[in-house]
Formats: C-alpha cells, sequence, structure tokens
C-alpha cells in the first residue's frame, strides 16, 4: 500500500539514475527507458563534405595509371609483333632513364645529388648488372608452357595488379621516408614484375629479354615513384601530364586495335566521370554511429 | 499476508538451460557471471543446466556445486575458445539436452559465442522461451564488427526479453540488434563480496601501493600504463606498483621499467589465477584501471570490495559501476589520468576499508541479480509465441535490411 502511494505521488519518487549499483530502482523496472536513452550517440561525425569536382580531379591519378600500364602493354605487343627492334628499346630505356632521373632531381627539394648518385646510381648499376647476367635464363624459362596460358596468366596478373596497386602513393619510398608499404601494394608489385618475367620469356633474344625486363620494371617500379613526385611538386603540372599521357595511350591503342580503343576510352571515363558521380550520390546514405561504446583512441603514438 | 506468502510459493519454478561457449575451465567475466546466477538460481529453487563446449578432456556431463548440470558438448573449440559455426549439426544434441531435462527457458550468453546463438535458433524453432545477455560492446565501423553486428540481428530476431549489463550496453545491443529498448533489461553483473574482503592488518600509508590487475592488451589500456607509470613515480617518491596480468604488451611494460630504471618500484607479477586476485589486491591502496573499452568491468567491484580506491578510464559502462565518491574517472589520456592519481592519493587518508566494502555488500549481490533475472524470465514465458511465419518475415526483413 505504501509502495502504491510513493510512486503515485511525484514528489516522493526518486528520481531514476543512469547506474548499474545499488539493486533495482524502486519504482522503476529493469527495462525502464528513459529520455537520456542514447544521448551520447552521434551520427555522421567524421563524415567529409565531397565535391564533385574534386573527386574528379582525385581520380585523374587512377587513369594516369591505368595509361601507364596499356602504354606498357603497347610495348610489349610492338616488340612481340618485330615492330620495335632491340635497339630501339634500349633507347626508350636510356632515355626513360635519364628523364626519371631529372624529373626525381629537380621535382622535390630534398633529394639530392649526392644521395641521387650514392643512393639510386649504385643501386641501379647493380639492378641491370644482374638483370642482364640473369636474362637467358628469363629468356628459356617458360619454355614449356604453351603461349596461351602465357597470355592468360599475364593478362590476369595485370588485373590484379591495378586492383591492388596503391594509387595515393608510390610503393617504392624515396629514401628517408618512414612508412612502410602496405602488404596489398607489395603483392601488386609482385604481380607485375612476375607478369614481365612471362612475357620476356616470349622473345627471341637475349637482349630482347633484357630490353624489355629492364623497360617494364622501370616503369613499374619506378614510374609510381615519379608520378608521385609530380604531383607533389605542383598538381596542375601532374594534371598537364596526366592528360597528354591520356591523349597519347588513346591515340596508340586507336592505331593499334579499334575495339580496344573504345574499351579504354570507357573505362577512363568510367573512373574520371561515373565512379565520382557515383561516391557523391551514395553519400547521403552515408550512416555511421558514434557513441560512449566506442574503443577510446589513444592520444600518443605507440612506438614499438 | 498469506495471500503473499501463498503467492511467493506457488510462483513457477522454471527450468532453465543456460548456453555459453564460454564457461570454467575458462575464466572472465562471462565464465563468473553464468557460474554464480546459476548458483543463485539454484537457491531460489529453480532448476539450472549449463551447455558449453569441451574443454580439453573434460566432455560430457559435470555436476558443480548445488548439483549444478554442465553438458561439456563433445566439440572442439576453434578459435578463442569459439565452437565451429556450423548452424545445423547442433540441433540433435540440443534438441536431446532441451527434451531430457525438461527445459522452459533457455538463456544465452554473449554476442560472440557461437554455440549460444546455433541454441538460441534451435529453441525459437522448438518453440521455446529464449533469454539473451549481452556481455560487451562493439563499434560499427570496422569489417569485424559490421559482420557480428549482422550476425547478432539475425539471432535477435525474435529473442523474447534480453539483458544487459550497463545502460551503455542496453544502448549499444539496442542500435546493434534492433530490439525495441523496453525487451532489453538492464541488470549488472556482481561480485561475491564474501571472497574478497579488505585484509585485517591494513597496509601501512607510508608508501602508496597501486595494483593494476588486467591482461596487458591493447584493449585493456596497456599502451597508457607505460606513459602514466613513470609520471607518477617521478612525482610521488613513495609510490609503488604492483601489476598482475600477461599479455602481449608485457614487453613493453619491462621495456619502461629498464628506461626509466624503476625495477625496485613496479613489481610485474605476470598471470594471476583469480583465486589470488585477492591477495594481490588487499596489499595495494589504489586499483588503476586503463581499459580503452568496457561494458561492465568485475575487476572494478573485486576492488572496491577489498577497499580499495579505483582511479579508471572513463569509457563505456564503467561510469555507471560506482557512486562518485568510490571511483575518480579520468579521460583515457596519460596527463588526466596522472592528475587523476594525484587526486586519489590525496583522498586516500579518508577511505576506509572496512566501510568500503560494507557499501559495496549492499549495493551488490548475486541473489540481488538471480531475483531480477527471474523476473525476465518470467515476462519471457508470458511473451506470444510467434508462428513460423512471422518469424520468416522478420528474418527475410533483416535480409533485406542489411542489403
Amino acid at each position: 500500500m505504501d509502495h502504491r502511494l510513493a510512486s503515485d505521488s511525484p514528489q516522493f519518487r526518486p528520481r531514476w539514475r543512469k547506474v548499474a549499483y545499488g539493486g533495482m530502482q524502486p519504482g522503476f523496472d529493469d527495462n525502464y527507458t528513459d529520455e537520456s536513452f542514447l544521448e551520447g550517440m552521434v551520427m555522421n561525425a567524421n563524415v567529409v563534405k565531397r565535391d564533385m569536382l574534386k573527386v574528379m580531379l582525385d581520380s585523374v591519378s587512377i587513369s594516369e595509371y591505368l595509361c601507364i600500364v596499356a602504354l606498357v602493354v603497347l610495348v610489349w605487343t610492338y616488340t612481340l609483333e618485330s615492330t620495335i627492334d632491340e635497339n630501339c628499346l634500349l633507347c626508350i630505356d636510356v632515355s626513360l632513364l635519364v628523364s626519371g632521373f631529372l624529373i626525381l632531381l629537380y621535382t622535390p627539394e630534398k633529394v639530392s645529388l649526392s644521395i641521387l648518385i650514392h643512393h639510386y646510381f649504385l643501386n641501379i648499376s647493380f639492378f641491370i648488372i644482374g638483370l642482364y647476367v640473369l636474362a637467358p635464363i628469363y629468356q628459356t624459362l617458360t619454355r614449356s608452357i604453351s603461349s596461351d596460358s602465357i597470355w592468360a596468366v599475364t593478362a590476369s596478373l595485370l588485373v590484379l595488379h591495378l586492383f591492388l596497386h596503391d594509387y595515393s602513393e608510390s610503393t617504392v619510398n624515396a629514401p628517408g621516408a618512414l612508412k612502410n608499404p602496405a602488404l596489398t601494394s607489395c603483392i601488386s608489385v609482385n604481380a607485375s614484375v612476375v607478369a614481365s618475367v612471362f612475357i620476356a620469356s616470349r622473345l627471341p633474344s637475349r637482349l630482347h629479354v633484357f630490353a624489355i625486363m629492364l623497360f617494364s620494371l622501370q616503369v613499374f617500379l619506378f614510374g609510381p615513384l615519379v608520378t608521385y613526385c609530380i604531383k607533389k611538386y605542383s598538381f596542375r603540372l601532374h594534371l598537364c601530364f596526366s592528360i597528354s599521357l591520356m591523349v597519347v595511350t588513346l591515340s596508340f591503342v586507336y592505331m593499334l586495335h579499334r575495339l580496344l580503343f573504345v574499351l579504354l576510352l570507357s573505362l577512363l571515363v568510367f573512373v574520371n566521370v561515373v565512379c565520382p558521380y557515383w561516391l557523391i550520390r551514395i553519400q547521403e546514405y552515408k550512416f555511421e554511429i558514434n557513441g560512449p561504446w566506442d574503443e577510446a583512441k589513444l592520444c600518443f603514438a605507440i612506438t614499438d | 499476508m498469506t495471500g503473499l506468502a501463498g503467492k511467493s510459493m506457488d510462483r513457477k519454478k522454471h527450468r532453465i538451460m543456460m548456453v555459453s561457449d564460454f564457461f570454467y575451465p575458462n575464466f572472465g567475466g562471462v565464465e563468473n557471471h553464468i557460474y554464480y546466477l546459476s548458483q543463485c538460481l539454484l537457491k531460489l529453487g529453480h532448476k539450472v543446466v549449463v551447455v558449453t563446449h569441451a574443454y580439453g578432456n573434460r566432455s560430457g556431463v559435470r555436476y558443480m556445486t548445488r548439483g549444478l548440470k554442465v553438458y561439456y558438448v563433445p566439440w572442439r573449440p576453434f578459435v578463442m575458445q569459439n565452437s565451429f559455426p556450423t548452424l545445423f549439426p547442433s540441433l540433435p544434441i540440443i534438441r536431446t539436452i532441451l527434451i531430457r531435462e525438461r527445459i522452459t527457458i533457455v538463456h544465452g550468453h554473449q554476442a560472440f559465442s557461437t554455440l549460444c546463438h546455433e541454441a538460441l535458433m534451435h529453441s525459437r524453432t522448438m518453440g521455446y522461451r529464449v533469454v539473451f545477455t549481452d556481455h560487451s560492446l562493439y563499434g560499427f565501423s570496422d569489417a569485424g564488427s559490421i559482420h557480428m553486428n549482422k550476425v547478432l540481428q539475425f539471432t535477435l530476431a525474435d529473442v523474447s526479453q534480453a539483458i544487459c549489463v550497463s545502460h551503455t550496453s542496453k544502448e549499444n545491443t539496442v542500435l546493434r540488434s534492433g530490439l525495441p529498448p523496453e525487451k532489453v533489461f538492464v541488470i549488472p553483473n556482481a561480485v561475491d563480496t564474501a571472497m574478497f574482503k579488505p585484509a585485517v592488518v591494513q597496509p601501512s600509508r607510508s608508501e602508496i601501493v597501486i595494483v593494476v590487475i588486467s591482461r596487458l592488451v591493447y584493449r585493456k589500456g596497456a599502451d597508457l600504463l607505460v606513459e602514466v607509470i613513470p609520471d607518477v613515480c617521478r612525482l610521488h617518491p613513495n609510490v609503488r606498483f604492483i601489476v598482475g596480468g600477461d599479455g602481449p604488451k608485457r614487453v613493453r611494460l619491462e621495456e619502461m621499467r629498464e628506461k626509466h630504471s624503476l625495477q625496485d618500484r613496479v613489481e610485474m607479477l605476470g598471470a594471476v589465477p583469480h583465486a589470488q586476485v585477492r591477495s594481490v589486491l588487499i596489499s595495494g591502496h589504489i586499483f588503476l584501471n586503463s581499459s580503452l573499452t568496457e561494458a561492465f568491468c568485475i575487476a572494478i567491484l573485486e576492488a572496491a570490495s577489498c577497499g580499495l580506491l579505483t582511479v579508471s578510464t572513463r569509457v563505456g559502462g564503467v561510469p555507471e559501476v560506482l557512486p562518485d565518491d568510490m571511483i575518480i574517472l579520468a579521460e583515457p589520456d596519460p596527463g588526466d589520468m596522472v592528475l587523476a592519481i594525484e587526486r586519489a592519493i590525496s583522498m586516500l587518508p579518508k577511505v576506509d576499508p572496512q566501510v568500503m566494502h560494507n557499501r559495496m555488500r549492499e549495493l551488490y549481490n548475486w541473489h540481488d541479480v538471480a531475483k531480477r533475472t527471474e523476473i525476465v524470465y518470467d515476462r519471457a514465458l508470458k511473451c506470444p509465441n510467434q508462428n513460423l511465419l512471422d518469424r520468416l518475415s522478420r528474418y527475410i526483413l533483416n535480409i533485406i535490411c542489411s542489403i
């Protein structure tokens, strides 16, 4: 009877508190829910508003790399058809190497000439000698495998490479970089190297193998670093470089095959226009919940 | 008067099946909860059986104190003491146990126990009322939690009633599972205060001992300890630390000890068996909990019951666990935690461990937990039984929502 009275008159009724101690709170069931329920919940706290133009400009680096890979495949095709001979390939190698070094030297301020010579020059010369010595092995490596399998495996490896490639940074870092590359980007680099070995093993002479290996490795390993340096140096330059690269690639592909041209063009349009639009559209469905149940973040770096 | 007595006499006795992957000989909050809850329910006159998977060569039926029957179902755990998710092969054995023990209520524990989810699903299919207790918090951001939340939505789609251990945990569960809040009860854990009594002879206060007992892992904030301990030792020359627990972060703590030459002021005990936790606790004055996420934290209760003043991070359900004058909360940030420890040291002369222990005896009690759980069982039995079509439509709704 007493209890009834107490719960009927509000001034005697103790207020419900959001606490777990002290047993069941008198007058309230354990499933009592008041207006303070979920008041600590925050929705969409970290959502970034995206701008269509910005997303489109950012996606240019993806299509730039797509074009680079397409150009490599073009060179492979022309070499396999013997349109380009080995001397011409070696010329391309040397000019790529020199222009790459020049770009590295002039774009970021921190890479000085001495570092360049110490770090890169020695390594690259070891690399080239090693490649030259190993060329005969590459040439006969897949002799017992039929060419069809080689094309199929190479194509799938390239798709894997493109899928896992780190488009925001470069896997091969400039000297002194702190961050280690992620596992996926390492897999991506490896896939591209294996694909180049497979293609090289179909070529007629040792010099061919050496030249094509050098070319593909230069592009796959150092291409991302060079484009990354350009992008960091000046975004405008990066845009001009990418657009001219796209035009060049498209025209070469047009000369090779009409259907491939249409495919590449639609891929570029998809990456640069459709995907950004899509991303902006699905942003409105973004639903992010934060609250007191989240794991606390440490405000200092853990140095292991 | 007689009416009341008569009512409590014919109050329906339940036959309860507790099911979870986590039970003794494994040790932790869930295991403790199931054991003490079962013991107190048995005392109230209900029948309780526990179903868990086999631990080592412990498989088959075992009996524990007060005739608590435990089925160690002969399935091997595959990762983190979880049995392999198989969906249907578990049906025959669950059904046999349900029928043999003439179960009326099935009570599952812990969201990441696969055995619990499967048993709940099968019991619902067989028309039993099911109750589910959630013991932990989950975020909404990483892939693991998203997957867990989907599984939870699926099993909880037609659970009769759910129980959470704190209000924060209730909010979390309601959001994750989409249950209506009035179906979710908050019944906290408790502590066996008889097991955690303060020392008869109080340790002297000339030297202040801060005790840490937790697994030394990232989630328990071992990295915070690495930052906090040297600062406190520098500011207070009469403070000593005792760190109990083992884990991957132990190396970092030992490195910290070497680096700041604190070997004589930071004692590392390694893993402490639960039976010895009290003897470690009573040698200290302050208990430090540095968890980054916590649904309830039984360790705080054990420390408070031993008469220690608690300093803890303000995460999850921790602020609800103790009254403000028994705990000092700090943000999970080394600077704030050092300040909180200083406040605790200045409060220490006013703290009487025996008074604190007596207060804890009033605040937390497993019998109270069992009585409140009994009310949930009564409610669950009153829930209307849905037909299969209803259930299926709810599952389908879940699937559509998840797409």
